[in-house]
């Protein structure tokens, strides 16, 4: 994992937006036990470098090999090698453009003092731009990248970093076309006679332009003193156009590419150096800001020192049962000529419900299950057996059968003559006249299958409506 | 030897015990896969702190013959001292028994040394015919404490408290469905009294969930924040080709633009739930019911959820003055306050003017391929009192429903303003949140100033609801 703060910052920011898509809960259990497992091995909780390699780590060596801040930045270093070399390449042909001599007038030191300074100028603008932000240049990028640049996947961080990124790239191709520049000089000087001078239409006195080259040489004037213009220099070097002949001493006029060359490499060159080593600097500084104020930087320190709390998930794996399966449908009409069993107390507040489900004047009504004893519902039983008719056995519906209801329907059915028909009749809660609803219903009714009696049945019944 | 408590909840089937144990154990798994009563087999659900238990529920299976139990203990012992005994001589005997498949489940990890929590529903009567339950269950000689959880409409828990007094050392009432999590956790407490080697790792699970909860309440006010930013600053572009036609683009646009909000706060709701492990309210969503035709931009939402003119003219006054004041500040007093004053009225305009005017279609300038167009971001402030007021609204019912919830969520109303609540200056810098919301990530100030705002709020709006609420 990346250690230098921005492929870190992209690489964070990266998994940052594929952990969007976890849930908190996995998030927080992943981070809290990946940390206290680093502080155990290491003493101290991980930091994002560190938290980010052991992420790759657990999803094994292709992930790791991958890093994502390489996509990111790949396109921005070929940008910035593009610009150093076409750098390259201006500065020289600059350079020689400056130092063009046909032998017939001379190259004008004026000229590249202006564009020294005009190097300088350039240096500083593109440092101030970056440090304020602005971006005039961002109708040419998409999504962090230049439009015209082909890469696969842009990193959004890129954005944010697009003015230090640009001006680095800036300062890159400037110190290239510096250095090329001043080689060309030096070459030019080593293999050519230069002949440089100085002219201008205003009325300035050779005094004055020895002040400003002495002004202009104050970085190194006092301790390389042959690199400064002498007064005598600036006076025999300076020409007319319409001046005649050739200057009396050739050989002093080149006397001036000690002055050029500090001046190109004090103006031109060095400040691009100090500035792309600034622009290096604030653009680590950013991204270490971006880093620590990363949104997901406070939430993966939270995760890393707060207790994982896990209450929600089963000690064993295996999934629960599904929810429902199917009633049956139907059940016979009511009343039938049977007898009423009231079972653990079911319908015992509704004392004309007997004859809403008991044909006859004198329905026999008797009570089973709940606070019965076994001995009770077995006493129950016997004497029900004994009328040789239907069983009509009313039940809580609202509660869902228990097995004691199925031994009682058991020991009915070895009890009753063969066929005697046995009726559950499950009543919605107690003194309440709608019927069970349909879910409960469908309960009773399931549980009525299980039996695999086919005289059991399940009925619905509603006291409203038999009161209708 | 130090070993995890564990807690069986028995009881009669289906009166709320997976209920209870669903919101204990935050989990709505429970509630929703099974059909009453048909909880067949144990199950265990640890409370765990990094992968260390701290106590264990153990959901069961009801009784189904507990008369016929009763009957066989009673034959088989002698005395009193006899009785742990005879009960595990009876799972033992019937372990294989399909007829006793349930009392052999719930009884096996009492005798393996868990507390008994026995359910009973307190808004059906006391009947005798539950004694045969608690009579086994005393038997077992273990720590055991009674919940009497309502399910139905009618109260009888007096009766009942009365009679499970006689049988069980703690009697405690739980509405599983409704209540609070403070009483979660006032219930987790007395499972800790009721052995002394139990206090203390059921008092340090008890932090661990009030702390728990405390963090997903700022982990909920980030999401929001998070989605409030995204939201207010959200543009749609597409290209406007040459001699297109623009009112069909801007339609176009807006649609999308729309679509893209509703999506978004969907995509919070999501979260917010799945932040307090309510797994299965999505299945819901169509219950999920704001009342009909109030979505993100109706007039119905805008009323129940946005603020007034005079609010938007006051608060963007306060919001003003804070920008102005800075200048104020920079000319060391010089300026006499008119930094502020002119500030305070350039934010008062603005919220009015654009009060109402949620959208606006603006072109970029003309190139080869046609124009640039963009639709967004919003400029009504009342859009951003709209979307947290209703986040709000959804993390408060989400934070404060029970995993054993089967209802579906409803979204309610109320007859005063959430934002009452708010110190004028929380109102400010709310204002000034919502006006300048974070641009990208990268935005880390404006950031932490609308999650503060936004955390404000939440607190406030706990505040009102604690006082609204029935």
């Amino acid at each position: 994992m990346p250690s230098s703060p921005l492929p870190l910052l992209l690489d964070f920011d990266h998994q940052y937006h594929r952990d969007q898509r976890q849930s908190a809960d996995f998030l927080h259990r992943r981070d809290r036990r990946l940390a206290l497992d680093y502080q155990r091995r290491h003493g101290s909780l991980p930091g994002q470098a560190a938290w980010l390699g052991e992420i790759g780590a657990a999803s094994g060596p292709e992930q790791s090999k991958h890093a994502d801040s390489a996509a990111g930045l790949r396109g921005w270093r070929r940008l910035r090698l593009l610009f150093m070399a076409l750098g390259a390449v201006l500065g020289v042909l600059t350079m020689l453009g400056l130092l063009y001599y046909d032998g017939g007038r001379r190259i004008n030191v004026t000229l590249i003092v202006a564009m020294a300074l005009l190097q300088l100028l350039l240096a500083l603008l593109t440092s101030a731009q970056a440090m304020v932000g602005a971006r005039p240049w961002r109708g040419l990028f998409r999504d962090g990248v230049p439009r015209w640049w082909p890469l696969p996947e842009p990193a959004p961080m890129l954005r944010l970093l697009q003015p230090h990124l640009a001006a680095r790239i800036a300062h890159g191709g400037g110190l290239a076309f510096g250095l090329c520049a001043l080689l060309t000089l030096l070459t030019q000087v080593l293999i050519k006679d230069l002949a440089f001078g100085w002219s201008t239409t205003l009325q300035a006195s050779a005094a004055g332009y020895h002040e400003l080259m002495r002004a202009l040489a104050w970085p190194w004037r006092e301790w390389l003193p042959g690199a400064v213009p002498s007064l005598e220099l600036v006076e025999r070097s300076r020409y007319f156009r319409l001046g005649q002949g050739a200057p009396a001493e050739p050989a002093l006029l080149g006397g001036w590419w000690p002055f050029l060359a500090m001046l190109w490499a004090v103006y031109a060159v060095i400040p691009r150096l100090l500035l792309l080593a600034f622009g290096s600097w604030q653009l680590r500084r950013r991204a270490l800001a971006l880093l620590r104020d990363h949104p997901g930087h406070a939430a993966l320190l939270e995760r890393f020192n707060t207790a994982y709390v896990e209450s929600d998930r089963p000690a064993d794996h295996e999934p629960l049962p599904a929810s429902r399966s199917p009633g049956i449908d139907g059940g016979p009409a009511l009343p039938v000529p049977g007898t009423l069993i009231r079972w653990a107390g079911a319908g015992a507040g509704q004392p004309g419900l007997a004859r809403h489900l008991i044909q006859g004047d004198e329905p026999l009504v008797l009570n089973a299950g709940g606070a019965a004893s076994l001995e009770q519902d077995a006493e129950t039983l016997a004497e029900a057996a004994q009328c040789n008719r239907p069983l009509v056995i009313v039940t809580r519906g609202w509660e869902p059968p228990t097995g004691e209801l199925q031994d009682f329907l058991t020991d009915a059915r070895q009890r009753c003559a063969a066929g005697t028909p046995l009726i559950l009749v499950p009543l919605a809660a107690d003194g309440d006249p709608a019927p069970a609803r349909d879910d409960t219903l469908a309960q009773w009714q399931r549980f009525a299958l299980r039996q695999k009696d086919p005289r059991l049945s399940v009925a619905g019944f509603s006291v409203a409506e038999a009161d209708q | 030897m130090s070993q995890t408590p564990r807690f069986a909840v028995v009881g009669h089937p289906n009166k709320g015990k997976s209920s209870s144990v669903a919101t204990l154990a935050q989990n709505d798994d429970i509630a929703i896969a099974l059909e009453p009563g048909t909880t067949r087999d144990s199950r265990h659900y640890p409370l765990s702190v990094d992968g260390r238990p701290l106590y264990e529920l153990i959901d069961t299976p009801g009784f189904q013959r507990p008369r016929r139990v009763l009957a066989w203990l009673e034959q088989h012992s002698q005395s009193a001292s006899d009785r742990p005994d005879t009960v595990r001589a009876f799972v033992t005997q019937h372990r294989d028994d399909p007829r006793f498949h349930d009392e052999c489940e719930l009884l096996t990890p009492i005798l393996d040394g868990a507390g008994i929590i026995y359910v009973v529903d307190g808004s059906v009567p006391y009947s005798s015919e539950h004694e045969a339950e608690m009579n086994i269950l005393r038997w077992t000689g273990r720590p055991s404490l009674a919940l009497i959880n309502r399910i139905g409409e009618q109260d009888h828990g007096e009766r009942w408290r009365a009679a499970l007094g006689q049988y069980f050392q703690i009697v405690r009432h739980f509405d599983a469905v409704h209540a609070p999590f403070d009483t979660h956790l006032g219930l987790l407490r007395s499972f800790g009294q009721l052995a002394p080697e139990w206090e203390a790792p059921l008092d340090e699970a008890i932090n661990h969930l009030a702390e728990q909860r405390q963090r997903r309440q700022q982990q909920a006010m980030r999401l929001i924040a998070t989605t409030l930013a995204a939201m207010l600053t959200r543009v749609q572009s597409a290209t406007l080709p040459v001699g297109g036609n623009r009112d069909e683009l801007e339609h176009g646009l807006r649609q999308r633009w729309r679509e893209w909000q509703r999506q978004r706060e969907q995509g919070l709701r999501r979260d917010i739930e799945g932040l307090y492990l309510h797994h299965h309210l999505q299945r819901q969503e169509s219950d999920l019911a704001w009342e009909p035709g109030a979505d993100l931009f109706s007039e119905t939402t805008r009323r129940a959820w946005g603020v007034s003119r005079t609010y938007l003219a006051t608060a963007g006054f306060g919001a003003g003055a804070l920008g102005g004041a800075g200048v104020d500040a920079l000319t060391a007093g010089h300026t006499l306050g008119a930094g502020a004053l002119v500030g305070g009225l350039l934010g008062a305009a603005g919220s009015l003017y654009y009060a109402g005017k949620l959208d606006r279609l603006k072109l970029g300038p003309l190139s080869s391929g046609g124009q640039r167009a963009h639709f967004g971001p919003v400029r009504d402030p009342q859009f951003g009192y709209v979307v947290l007021g209703r986040a709000l609204e959804h993390w408060y019912r989400v934070s404060h429903r029970n995993h054993a919830g089967r209802d579906p969520l409803t979204l309610g109303d109320a007859d005063s303003h959430w934002l009452e609540q708010l110190s004028r200056s929380q109102r400010q810098t709310l204002q000034k949140a919502l006006q300048n919301p974070p641009r990208d990530d990268g935005d880390s100030k404006r950031r932490r100033a609308l999650e503060q705002a936004v955390s404000e709020c939440g607190d406030a709006f706990l505040q009102w609801r604690t006082q609204t609420s029935p």
